[in-house]
């Protein structure tokens, strides 16, 4: 037991969230946000929007009654709102990768939850780490059911029963 | 006859003395194995429970949004003043495992911390049982019923925390207004339970990885066990491969066959 880490008592530790938006704003409810001087919080939604096109159909419309000078000014908006309706508004992998670096080597944060299919955008670092503390904790969104075969820790031991079943099929 | 049994004892007692420890052993193993089972099968069943905590707490918040209106409930309202968790974690090591890296977390909701895990989800699930029924009722119940272990400070009154708590609550709640959809309330308390649940999950999961770690990564491979037929056949196999490789490429003296038989001796 030499190698064993230590684990560090903390009286007042937080839980850091990563996941959407519903999943943030209801466990926010449950009070564990929180954020500090330098407005840094404990949870980043993962947002995956694509803005809305509906600009896309009204604008043609205007520019066949317009003057000339409305013309070239409706023109350039046009092309300047089709550039930002194909903009999707959504969290980058990098974005996510930094958040969980950050999570796991905060002090004062003891358990980083993530939603599976987040998870797995960041599988091989979250299956690289293997500290008692922060505890990371993988959970179902809305979208994305809980699926036992994709968790990390789950798959650690899951060479067990699959190299048990081998076994049995030999003897 | 009695000098053969002075021979014979030492060996039988130390025999026995062996097997005696290889049946202690044998316990200590079984019971990190069971250990393993019970705490792999707690966290599945958490896991089910939680899945099940958070698809009531989704609803909720659909069902408000919908009556609230979608930009009354959304996450652009939410506070990004400087301001601390009222709902923290505590994090000691489990009992009587001070040896073992297993780390015990225990919730602390609106700023006060529950004894045990059990008694703190038991409570909540009261709270969110009334809630579906009668929201007056609810709030007569949370102020009248006292909370059971240590969760008011000590020399506080039950009723004093409680009316913190539910102050908390209310602070909470006011992100998203002043008159706010009970359907948003019932959201607010299914994830409190979720959360409770969470920390459980928590200390199941520590309380696995320290049964695999202790009873399956530290133990030798035994015969018959799958992990012994993986490593070392394929160990022997590939010495084998390797000794028969080397042998053909070098020539060696052949040696004279001896006929003598081997003695007692060699």
């Amino acid at each position: 037991m030499a190698n064993k880490p230590q684990i560090p008592t903390k009286n007042s530790a937080l839980i850091a969230m990563i996941a959407d938006e519903d999943t943030i704003t209801g466990f926010l409810l449950a009070g564990v946000g929180d954020v500090d001087i330098r407005r840094k919080t404990n949870y980043l939604i993962v947002d995956n929007r694509i803005f809305s096109v509906s600009a896309l159909f009204i604008l043609p419309f205007r520019l066949q009654s317009a003057s000339k000078l409305n013309w070239m000014f409706d023109v350039i908006l046009y092309w300047c709102l089709t550039a930002k309706c194909f903009t999707c508004l959504e969290t980058t992998v990098k974005q996510i990768e930094d958040a969980f670096k950050d999570f796991t080597t905060r002090e004062d944060i003891a358990i980083v939850m993530i939603s599976q299919y987040i998870a797995n955008m960041i599988r091989f670092l979250v299956d690289r780490y293997n500290k008692p503390i922060p505890a990371i904790l993988e959970i179902p969104s809305k979208d994305h059911p809980y699926d036992p075969a994709h968790d990390s820790v789950l798959s650690r031991v899951k060479y067990l029963f699959s190299a048990e079943s081998v076994a049995s099929n030999r003897y | 006859m009695s000098d053969l049994g002075e021979i014979e004892s030492p060996e039988i007692l130390k025999q026995s003395q062996m097997n005696e420890a290889d049946n202690q052993n044998q316990r200590v193993e079984d019971e990190d194995v069971l250990k393993f089972m019970d705490s792999l099968d707690a966290y599945l069943c958490l896991l089910h429970s939680l899945s099940s905590t958070l698809r009531q707490g989704w609803f909720d918040f659909a069902s408000a949004r919908y009556s609230m209106g979608a930009s009354r409930v959304n996450s652009a309202l939410l506070d990004l003043k400087e301001h601390p968790a009222p709902t923290y974690l505590e994090v000691r090591k489990a009992q009587g495992k001070s040896e073992i890296g297993e780390p015990h977390f225990a919730l602390c909701k609106w700023g006060s911390c529950a004894t045990g895990d059990s008694s703190e989800t038991e409570d909540s699930d009261v709270l969110l049982l009334d809630s579906n029924s009668n929201i007056r009722q609810r709030y007569k119940d949370t102020s009248k019923a006292p909370v059971e272990g240590s969760n008011s400070p000590v020399g506080v009154p039950s009723t004093a925390a409680d009316d913190r708590v539910q102050k908390e609550r209310s602070k909470s709640l006011a992100v998203f207004g002043t008159l706010v959809s009970p359907k948003l309330r019932a959201a607010q308390l299914s994830f409190e339970t979720a959360l409770g649940t969470l920390v459980e999950i928590a200390n199941a999961r520590a309380s696995m990885l320290s049964a695999f770690d202790q009873g399956f990564k530290t133990r030798p491979f035994r015969p018959g066990t799958a992990e012994y037929t993986r490593n070392y056949t394929s160990t022997n196999r590939k010495r084998l491969k390797n000794w028969s490789e080397l042998r053909s490429t070098v020539e060696r003296p052949r040696r004279p066959r001896c006929n003598a038989t081997r003695t007692n001796d060699s």
